[in-house]
């Protein structure tokens, strides 16, 4: 038993990752709160479900197109979030918060109230190791939240353009000031949140089910890791989602499934309680 | 600094705005009423949007086309009927305002639609208060109904899912290891408190009883638990998207349990759809669905079934049908009073449905003296190659049962 | 020209009490304007809790936090006099102070663990710690019935004057003048806070904390102060709507719907405003229900988001600051 809810929490805490990867990302760099984040990720699975099921496109096709749609509507949520003013993080969640009722009408509109799910038959399947069965689900998860981390950290720490949108999420002003152009920095933060958000969509219509108001929960999740890593650390965040795993599954076991949401809630206001500014990031007013 | 606030100064200019606001509003809901002699309103309110949206559009659809068909008929007695359609967004205070709405102001001659009793209970005081009839459509919680609210009628009841499907587990899986769980809303627990006082006393133990919030995002550690405790039986109260994850999970970790019964959100075309074959072996209940109808009302549920793809081009399900049935209660009361040559007002037709005796598809049709219906009961139904088949009760079965259900090595 | 200016604002100020004057008259005499229709004071008595909600909301804008957490102290105010009320046979007069003191106990909690922090930190941990009592009242079978829910909570209470007997609950009209009537002593509060030292140090906070702190301001006092009178409102608010709408369930009271529905309203009516998050919720509510529900049955929240995201892009300091700038 250990060792399956070992490995399936280990999966989910990936799955928890690539939702979050897009939100930290955004936040990181811009400080906007983008509370429609959850939204988004379930209409790049609705995109990637249509294509899958309609025009029975290969699920990896699916992809593109999820991130193609997703990055149109990133660029048009960045333009609108140009245009707050301070109090910057507070007016984002609002204004977020609006645009996340107008995406999750427009889905049940759209799509319908069904539920939806994109099922690839080859997922399910799996292979036996000693003592253990590991699922086609659990390895792509495990794989593709490393790789994309890889890759990402790659980009941030190995590039030029990394090293200015990580001067930009440590200190914006500073920054700005060193000759980043921190706008173009948000530019990009969303653009490649748009990346990271497509790629997680159609995961999510794989792996959950594809619901219009689904899209609050991932948002909540991506929000409690955000947190839970601090600010800008990618490490962090693959570990936050192992530990938000491992710390649901375990309640789950101990005490059942009606406290899981408390003992993670929980987990995170002892996080912050003892250290402000999350596990691994630094100071931040 | 300027201790006084700044904000009361452009009193004027907010004042005019206010007030042009208001009479805006205002001359929205003085709208002239054109109310013609011929017309007998009937108000609907289901959760058109919000979290229960696709079951309140499911009710709302079988309302609607109960109503068409008694107008294609040419009404009763000559006299059209009107549906007037309220959304209450999934939210209790919203259903309230519109229950008054409709009782105050559009003066419907009964409510009828509600999903959930979060949303039925709100709208059954209103109609209590305007002695207005209200049949609901889907309620089940007990104490709802014990209000001693006699306004209040409901087509459907908890016993109604309870008592069938105790009887069929105790009966069917004797001696089988047998987990209960349930998911954090007032049906599910009742009907899990229900199901695990019944199967004591018909001395089935219950293992595990364990409750989930709906929409779970992962049940693999529960069901690790399940297996390590050796688990044969699964009896779930969750609803659609929880079986969907429970089952793809299931068959993710190879965990093959005997059996599985989802009262709720299984015996649905949609399910079926959503998990292709996956969803065989799958036990359910339902009132009922295309093909499995009441003895005797075949023809009638054929024309519903009919009648309801010509308009929304799929096929109905059993929510649909319990929107129908609250609606065609309520036309059987309207018509019973017209035809005596009474008044029609509330206190009439609450009459006419207290006496009420009709064979619709989904019951034999009549209200007790709480306004619970007295026939509605559920069958028990397997998924087999993706279609229901009635396994229990015997006299309406149209098939066997395969027990226990193939392991997903045996099944690919 | 400065007295051109203060004569101005004498004037403006003079306006200002005639405009109050006249709201505060016509939502007093709402009930005959509307007579026959219940319906339309129905909308109103909810927008005016949502508006109290809002105001009680806003007590803790006002030191410049952002709770997305007030569900907490809603929900725990309604489960608590909902019970007293159920279990011990008290009145709704007793049981809905009790219930606004517990939340203030809630408050109390919740400002422990989450003072420390600031900005979106705070914002997040308050989302987060509407989690412990939703989850204790789920699972606390035999005090809260749990998932269940409660049936059969009595209505808003009744008033014996003399042998002369008002009773809330049956009329719709009584219970509207209830609501009114807390609406306008929160207003009058929060009115008073703003003016008071309290008020002072509230926004010496918001402004600049560390020159506050210097200035010999006890923030965190401040902070935790405005945070329990903000818990204690909520609650009664809560308390106001459990006997409003006489059924709750866990989900209903605890949900994200409680927590933003304050927040919204107070950001799109100006949140350094007092009346603002008043006018915000008095206007966006009705206006939800009376015009965008009747124009598009199912999907007129879709209207409602797009109306904030207009606010938010156009107006950044809410309608009502927006006003307050214009002059």
């Amino acid at each position: 038993m250990w060792s399956m809810i070992f490995v399936s929490s280990l999966s989910l805490g990936s799955f928890y990752t690539l939702v979050a990867l897009g939100f930290a990302l955004i936040f990181g760099v811009t400080r906007n709160f983008n509370l429609a984040h959850g939204e988004l990720v379930v209409l790049a699975g609705y995109v990637s479900y249509w294509l899958w099921k309609m025009w029975a496109f290969p699920f990896i096709l699916t992809f593109p197109a999820a991130v193609l749609v997703s990055l149109v509507i990133c660029l048009g949520l960045e333009r609108l979030f140009s245009r707050l003013h301070e109090p910057l993080a507070l007016n984002s969640i609002v204004l977020s918060f609006g645009v996340a009722v107008v995406i999750q009408n427009s889905m049940l509109f759209l799509f319908s109230g069904n539920y939806r799910l994109i099922r690839i038959p080859v997922l399910s399947r799996g292979f036996h190791l000693p003592g253990l069965y590991i699922s086609y689900t659990q390895i792509t998860l495990l794989g593709s939240s490393l790789i994309i981390l890889f890759l990402l950290y790659m980009l941030m720490y190995r590039t030029y353009l990394g090293k200015a949108m990580r001067a930009t999420i440590q200190d914006k002003d500073a920054a700005a000031m060193a000759g980043i152009n921190v706008s173009a920095m948000g530019t990009l933060a969303f653009c490649i949140g748009a990346l990271l958000i497509g790629l997680a969509g159609p995961l999510y219509g794989c792996i959950h089910y594809l619901y219009p108001s689904s899209g609050q929960e991932a948002t909540l999740v991506a929000v409690t890791i955000t947190i839970f890593a601090g600010v800008g650390r990618l490490s962090g965040i693959i570990l936050a989602g192992w530990i938000l795993g491992l710390a649901e599954s375990f309640t789950v076991v101990f005490f059942g499934v009606s406290w899981r949401e408390m003992v993670s809630a929980v987990l995170l206001l002892a996080l912050l309680y003892f250290r402000p500014h999350g596990i691994l990031g630094h100071g931040e007013r | 600094m300027n201790s006084k606030p700044k904000h009361y100064r452009n009193f004027a200019a907010f004042v005019l705005k206010g007030f042009f606001i208001l009479f805006f509003l205002l001359s929205f809901v003085f709208r002239v009423e054109t109310s013609f002699a011929g017309v007998i309103k009937i108000g609907e309110i289901n959760p058109l949007s919000g979290r229960f949206a696709k079951n309140g559009i499911e009710i709302h659809q079988g309302i609607e086309v109960a109503v068409a068909q008694t107008n294609a008929k040419g009404g009763i007695q000559g006299a059209t009927l009107k549906l007037v359609t309220r959304d209450d967004q999934s939210r209790p205070d919203v259903a309230i305002s519109r229950a008054e709405e409709l009782c105050s102001w559009e003066k419907v001659a009964a409510l009828t639609g509600g999903y959930v009793d979060s949303l039925v209970g709100p709208i059954a005081a209103v109609s209590q208060r305007y002695k207005t009839p209200y049949v609901a459509s889907a309620s089940l919680q007990k104490e709802l109904a014990a209000h001693n609210n006699p306004y209040f009628f409901r087509v459907s009841r908890l016993q109604g899912f309870a008592e069938p499907l105790c009887k069929f587990i105790t009966e069917r899986f004797k001696g089988q290891r047998l987990a209960v769980l349930y998911a954090a809303t007032p049906g599910s627990t009742e009907l899990a408190h229900d199901l695990k006082r019944c199967f004591q006393d018909r001395g089935l133990t219950v293992r595990l009883m364990e409750k989930f919030r709906p929409g779970t995002p992962d049940f693999t550690p529960l069901i690790a638990k399940l297996a390590n405790m050796k688990i044969e039986v699964i009896v779930s109260g969750g609803f659609t998207p929880d079986h969907i994850l429970f089952i793809r999970q299931l068959k993710e970790n190879k965990i093959s349990p005997k059996a599985y019964i989802g009262p709720f959100g299984i015996a649905y075309e949609s399910f079926i759809s959503a998990l292709g074959n996956d969803a065989d072996y799958l036990y359910s209940t339902c009132a009922w669905n295309p093909g499995i109808t009441t003895p005797g009302t075949e023809k009638a549920s054929a024309s519903f079934v009919n009648d309801f793809q010509k308009t929304f081009h799929h096929q109905p399900n059993t929510t649909n049908m319990h929107g129908y049935t609250s609606a065609r209660a309520i036309i059987a009361a309207i018509q019973k009073v017209l035809d005596n040559r009474e008044a029609l007002n509330g206190e009439n037709i609450r009459q006419a449905l207290t006496k009420l005796d009709v064979t619709l598809p989904m019951e034999h049709l009549s209200f007790d003296s709480n306004g619970d219906p007295t026939h509605y009961r559920h069958v028990v139904v397997q998924i087999q190659k993706r279609k229901l088949v009635v396994v229990y009760p015997p006299d309406r079965a149209s098939g066997r049962d395969i027990f226990p259900m193939p392991s997903w090595e045996q099944r690919n | 020209m400065n007295f051109l200016t203060a004569k101005n604002r004498l004037n403006k100020s003079k306006t200002h009490w005639i405009g109050l004057f006249l709201g505060f008259m016509l939502f007093f005499a709402l009930p005959l304007l509307v007579q026959s229709n219940h319906y339309i004071l129905q909308v109103f008595t909810h927008a005016l809790l949502l508006a109290a909600l809002a105001l009680a909301w806003d007590l803790l804008g006002a030191s410049g936090s952002i709770s997305l957490g007030h569900a907490a102290f809603f929900g725990a105010g309604a489960y608590a006099s909902a019970l007293l009320g159920l279990d011990l046979g008290l009145s709704p007069w007793a049981t809905i102070p009790l219930a606004g003191l517990i939340a203030t106990g809630l408050g109390l909690i919740m400002g422990l663990i989450c003072l420390r922090l600031r900005g979106a930190y705070f914002a997040l941990a308050t989302l987060a710690f509407v989690e412990i009592p939703w989850v204790i009242t789920d699972n606390w079978d035999s005090l809260t019935r749990g998932s269940l829910g409660l049936v059969g909570i009595s209505g808003l209470p009744s008033i014996r004057i003399h042998g002369f007997h008002v009773d809330f609950g049956s009329s719709i009209v009584v219970s509207y003048y209830l609501i009114f009537a807390y609406f306008m002593i929160l207003l009058g509060l929060v009115a008073f806070v703003h003016q008071s030292n309290i008020g002072l140090a509230l926004q010496a906070i918001r402004e600049e904390e560390i020159a506050a702190e210097a200035v010999g301001i006890h923030v965190n006092g401040y902070r935790l102060l405005s945070l329990l009178m903000s818990a204690f409102f909520t609650g009664v608010c809560g308390a106001c709507y459990a006997h409003l709408v006489r059924y709750i369930e866990p989900g209903l009271v605890y949900g994200l719907h409680f927590s933003a529905v304050p927040m919204i309203f107070a950001i799109c009516g100006g949140r350094l405003t007092i009346l603002g998050p008043a006018v915000a919720a008095m206007v966006l509510y009705p206006m939800d229900q009376f015009v965008f529900h009747p124009l598009l049955p199912a999907g007129h929240e879709f209207l409602y988001g797009a109306v904030l995201i207009l606010a938010m892009l156009f107006m950044p300091n809410g309608f009502w600051g927006r006003l307050r700038n214009a002059s």
